[in-house]
């Protein structure tokens, strides 16, 4: 197999040679996945999905590494890929014809856009960076095998219905699902500079999640997701069971929850909302290409050596970490999509920030790759996260922070503090066009107040703010971590992450009111119906 | 397939109890929906629910290789809701089925019969539709303020209530059977080293539609389909992109071609590419043209088929002006469409044809309306549309022909058996003699002869774009095939040709059809050409068409940049 892809790259790359203009590097990516997926609500089994596909990705550089087709032109970003489908039998024939079409393809539009590279080089200014495209890397030669997927598809069917059913008699939620799904990749590189790499993993995962209408139409959900490296390492039932309750209670409490109002002043964020917020304000501003694309905001470009975090902070960004805190993280790998070996990096220590994320594309002073080069099938690679760990020094129990929180209030006289114990997804805006500005949506958020009343659940809840002046707010951190497993999507498309966090104490966070649905909840009320499982009939 | 047809035909409608659970639980959905015209104020008069339940394998292979292999199971639900009255109610405006609120109800349906799941997908559904009424039916009178329609036309008829629940015949997919035929025909391409692409696809499905409606219609019946499709591509010496295809379609997979049947016709279409690579360009060409049965019967599944229902245009909102697709036949009831000796009709009711099961069959619409033979063509002229329960000027009721689920809250017609027949033929042997006599006649060097159009069409995104632009009127499928017929009776195969101004209109040309007759199965959908991918609602159809001769037809050379050939010679192949 991998000596096919080889032959067919070097019998390619040979004859491709002879063009003009001529590529200097070719590299074929085959990724084969095999996923299965169970999916029921209120008691019933919705779909079960499984498949197989094997698809290849080719990358071809014309030019040379100071200046190639992969070069950023504004408002253009270099697409070559195509996820074009393989075999899944390793026939000869048919791998040998669809990698020679592929690669005319995309040797076409990469000269193609060689050319307007250079066209465009003469009429625009330089940038800043002056670093080239394509930096040297070893070659690697390596063959893991990834275990079988296990995936006892009765089992899970049986489960996800028996975890779905506790919705059956909650007539408040609108929608609800328990999602099972098995994955396992293999990834198969060779280039033309002798790397022949086989790796891969294997992800599992259980989504369990529901919607609900408040009274005033506002739209709200829950939801509790668990990640593991295999289907074998997902948590007993009773763990799962647990947690379809609290999506539940969760939901219910928001339901009634009183509506939130715009607010300034202290808060606490819990380890996975912080994960959240550094994810977003932080991780997405360290990727090695936004520093030399001149429409990036590039908020770090030139702050390489100074403190951006209070001094008792650090951030590192580990691939090669597979638990943290007794969780399975998500985004692990042993090479990245360029077939670079993965390492830790240190981002910040102490508060100082010593490195950017970089793929194979080189900025200035970093000139080579710290593997973090990553895509999504038929995406082109960029610098993306890995696991974000954030370290402290600073580090009290969680009962001192609060007490922390109290004082703060009380400092600032202000009505109440705010904690934010979990918050869904974020997204934020790294290019110069827009506001310098992210946004973390919340999703279970309290007010607690310094007179000792109980604290008060709220909904609708945003934060809002601007980077570097929410780091500088950092006052104290707690002494455990929690971990939040997740997707992330950028240009490179999405890509499994995590982001580890300890809480933090903020002296203070900005929250804006959510945009509100105006339309009513169902005009009847749920079905009163008994709930009988059946098969296909 | 085993089917019993047991129609009653109920004199009034009460909502009925079903036994299946399906219909069960949209009858009850549908009971408790009318109480919300109490809270919203308007009369709710029409109430449906639908459930298309699909099982299906699909395999495909590539040159000796398994692409992919996957079993699939789902299941599609439906809403619609008619508020106001017949003659006037939310439906056939641009906005009818705009929604800007939150959708809580899933699009997939559970795959268990479990009543409650079930009744909360039609609880939310039929709420959702509801309010997207609600909002139509005010914005349609608000917009109607402001403009005067044409004519005024009801917005629904009535349909006599049909209570069909059949059995569901057992499936069974033979997978591995088939995943090693496909296997074995795809390898046929390895022989053959100029063809850049090529597959072979595989499915078999079993979707069991279930229909009920506030009128007291009940329906659960199956279609059940097979296909075998082949498709191979090449690139000519000077760039042009050729392609063939071969299609084996039935409603019972028992009855596809056997193996030796289906490895002979792929070789036929594997050298037929091989000799349109080495073929000739065509010139520009105007002059007598003749179509064998096959390619007649295809293009009148185009011009005729796809043409022969008119769209209800919907109320625009004053200054949105959308352009919607116009049949070709539109506005012409009454004028001579073909020459006086040709009658054409549509049959859904006709199950076989010559001991041949027919495509096109099925025992009542997606609206629950039985089918009945329609004569769209009696002695050349156009008598009829095809149409649903939506009025239009010139088909005021329902003929059984709801095909797809359509737009702005009805569905739309479609052909089913198509049956197109002259009263006077030529021995089709003599066809080609007719033209070369043409030919001779008119002092021309060579006619022309079509054996195979691109229909339904495998045509690319991109080639469909550059065949439907740049052209004025609407474009006919491409001929696959075409030959140059000279006097002496040769023919010669010519490339990179198509079709100027063959649409409805150049029927009336047709000097002469043939005593052959062709049976031609095919999968339908919604898009140009029934392009193959174009529309995820498909239904089976059939046309039977003799081979025609047109007395004048162009065929012109299109001017398009051609791509360049592989940089690289191809792998070679090994056997």
């Amino acid at each position: 197999m991998v000596q096919v892809l080889d032959e067919e790259l070097n019998r390619n790359f040979t004859a491709l040679k002879k063009a003009d203009p001529a590529p200097y590097f070719l590299s074929y990516e085959m990724i084969d996945t095999e996923a299965t997926s169970v999916t029921a609500t209120l008691g019933a089994l919705q779909n079960t999905n499984s498949g197989k596909s094997r698809n290849v990705d080719i990358s071809v550089r014309v030019g040379d590494a100071k200046l190639d087709n992969y070069r950023q032109i504004r408002g253009d970003r270099p697409q070559f890929a195509g996820a074009v489908s393989m075999p899944l039998d390793d026939e000869p024939n048919a791998l040998r014809r669809r990698l020679w079409l592929e690669t005319d393809r995309v040797y076409r539009t990469a000269a193609q856009r060689l050319i307007n590279i250079k066209t465009n080089q003469q009429v625009k200014l330089e940038g800043d960076d002056k670093s080239g495209d394509f930096s040297e890397a070893p070659p690697v030669t390596k063959f893991e095998t990834v275990a079988p997927l296990t995936f006892d598809r009765a089992k899970w069917q049986e489960k996800a219905r028996k975890w779905s059913a506790y919705f059956s008699d909650k007539p408040e939620v609108l929608a609800s699902s328990v999602v099972v799904v098995g994955q396992r990749e293999v990834k198969t590189l060779v280039n033309t500079e002798g790397t022949k790499l086989q790796h891969g993993r294997q992800f599992a995962r259980i989504l369990i999640s529901a919607r609900g209408k408040a009274e005033d139409g506002m739209n709200l959900s829950a939801s509790e997701t668990f990640e593991a490296e295999d289907m074998s390492r997902l948590p007993d039932d009773k763990a799962v069971q647990a947690a379809v309750e609290k999506v539940y209670r969760k939901l219910a409490a928001l339901l009634k929850a009183p509506l939130a109002e715009p607010y300034t002043g202290p808060a606490i964020l819990s380890g996975k909302a912080a994960g959240v917020f550094f994810h977003e304000i932080f991780g997405h501003r360290i990727e090695g290409h936004r520093q030399k694309d001149e429409t990036e905001g590039q908020t770090f470009t030139k702050m390489v050596g100074q403190k951006i975090l209070p001094d008792f902070l650090s951030v590192k960004m580990d691939p090669t970490l597979h638990r943290l805190a007794n969780i399975d993280l998500y985004g692990w790998y042993d090479f990245d999509d360029e077939g670079v070996v993965a390492r830790p990096v240190s981002v910040v220590k102490a508060g100082v920030l010593e490195n950017f994320l970089l793929s194979r594309s080189p900025i200035n002073g970093f000139p080579v790759s710290n593997g973090h080069g990553r895509k999504q099938l038929g995406a082109e690679v960029v610098a993306r996260q890995s696991n974000l760990v954030v370290e402290s020094t600073k580090a009290v129990s969680n009962a001192d922070l609060r007490k922390s929180l109290i004082a703060e209030i009380k400092k600032q006289n202000k009505p109440y503090g705010l904690y934010f114990e979990e918050v869904s997804s974020g997204f934020t805006i790294t290019s110069r066009r827009g506001m310098q500005a992210f946004a973390v949506n919340p999703v279970m958020v309290y007010k607690v107040f310094a007179d000792g009343r109980p604290d008060q659940l709220i909904r609708g809840a945003d934060i809002v703010g601007t980077p570097l002046a929410s780091f500088a707010k950092i006052a104290e951190t707690s002494n455990d971590v929690t971990v939040f497993n997740g997707y992330c999507g950028a240009e490179s498309g999405q890509v499994p992450v995590s982001a580890s966090s300890p809480a933090l104490l903020v002296s203070e966070i900005e929250v804006s009111l959510r945009e509100r649905s105006q339309e009513r909840p169902p005009f009847l009320g749920r079905p009163a119906g008994l709930t009988v499982s059946g098969g296909l009939n | 397939m085993r089917r019993r047809d047991l129609v009653f035909l109920l004199p009034a409608a009460a909502l009925a109890q079903s036994a299946d659970p399906v219909l069960k639980a949209m009858q009850d959905e549908m009971a408790r929906a009318r109480q919300m015209s109490v809270v919203g104020g308007q009369p709710i008069f029409y109430i449906e629910c639908t459930l298309d339940e699909a099982v299906a394998f699909r395999a495909t292979a590539s040159l000796g290789a398994m692409f992919s292999a996957n079993a699939s199971s789902y299941r599609v639900p439906r809403v619609s809701m008619r508020i106001g009255e017949p003659k006037f109610d939310n439906t056939n405006y641009m906005f009818s089925e705009v929604f800007m609120g939150t959708r809580f109800d899933p699009e997939q349906f559970p795959i268990d019969n479990n009543p409650a799941a079930m009744r909360q997908v039609y609880w939310l559904a039929l709420d959702r539709a509801y309010k997207t009424a609600l909002e139509a039916i005010g914005r349609k009178r608000a917009a109607l303020r402001n403009i005067t329609q044409a004519e005024e036309l009801a917005d629904f008829t009535t349909a006599a209530p049909v209570k069909m629940v059949l059995p569901v015949p057992n499936w069974a997919a033979n997978e591995d059977a088939w995943k090693g035929r496909i296997t074995r025909l795809s390898k046929i391409f390895a022989a053959y080293p100029e063809v850049y692409t090529s597959s072979v696809d595989y499915e078999t499905s079993r979707d069991i539609y279930y229909f009920a409606n506030n009128e007291g219609t009940e329906l659960r019946y199956t279609e059940l389909l097979a296909y075998v499709r082949v498709r191979a591509n090449g690139q000519a010496p000077d760039g042009m992109r050729l392609r063939d295809h071969v299609t084996f379609v039935s409603n019972d997979v028992t009855k596809l071609p056997g193996e030796a049947e289906m490895e002979k016709t792929v070789r036929e279409s594997a050298d037929n590419l091989r000799a349109l690579l080495k073929a000739p360009q065509g010139e520009s060409y105007s002059g007598p043209v003749l179509f064998e049965a096959t390619a007649a019967a295809q293009m009148f599944s185009d011009l005729i088929g796809s043409q022969a229902a008119v769209f209800r245009k919907p109320v625009m909102e004053p200054g949105r002006n959308v352009n919607l697709p116009i049949s070709d036949l539109e506005g012409r009831l009454g004028s001579r469409v073909l020459p006086s000796s040709f009658t054409v009709v549509d049959d859904p009711t006709q199950k076989e044809y010559r001991g041949r099961t027919l495509l096109g069959h099925y025992p009542v619409d997606l609206e629950g309306v039985t089918p009945s033979p329609v004569v769209l063509v009696e002695k050349g002229t156009l008598k009829n549309y095809l149409a649903t329960r939506v009025p239009t000027r010139d088909a005021k009721t329902s003929n059984g022909h709801a095909r797809l689920p359509g737009s702005f809250g009805g569905y739309s017609a479609f052909a089913s058996n198509l049956f197109v027949k002259s009263d006077e033929t030529t021995p089709a042997s003599e066809m080609k003699t007719k033209l070369i006599d043409m030919v001779k006649q008119r002092n021309k060097p060579y006619g022309m002869l079509v054996r195979k159009l691109d229909f339904p069409s495998t045509a690319g995104f991109d080639e469909l774009r550059a065949m439907l632009g740049g052209v004025s009127g609407r474009v006919a499928a491409l001929p696959l095939l075409v030959y140059r017929v000279y006097p002496d009776g040769r023919e010669e195969l010519v490339r990179g040709m198509r079709f100027r101004g063959l649409n409805a209109r150049a029927l009336k040309d047709i000097v002469a059809a043939g005593s052959d007759e062709a049976v031609f199965d095919y999968i339908g959908n919604a898009a140009p050409f029934s392009i193959v991918g174009g529309g995820n609602y498909v239904f089976g159809c059939t046309t039977v068409a003799p081979s025609v001769l047109f007395e004048d037809l162009e065929l012109e050379r299109p001017q398009i940049e051609l791509p360049k050939l592989p940089v690289v010679p191809p792998p070679p192949l090994t056997a």
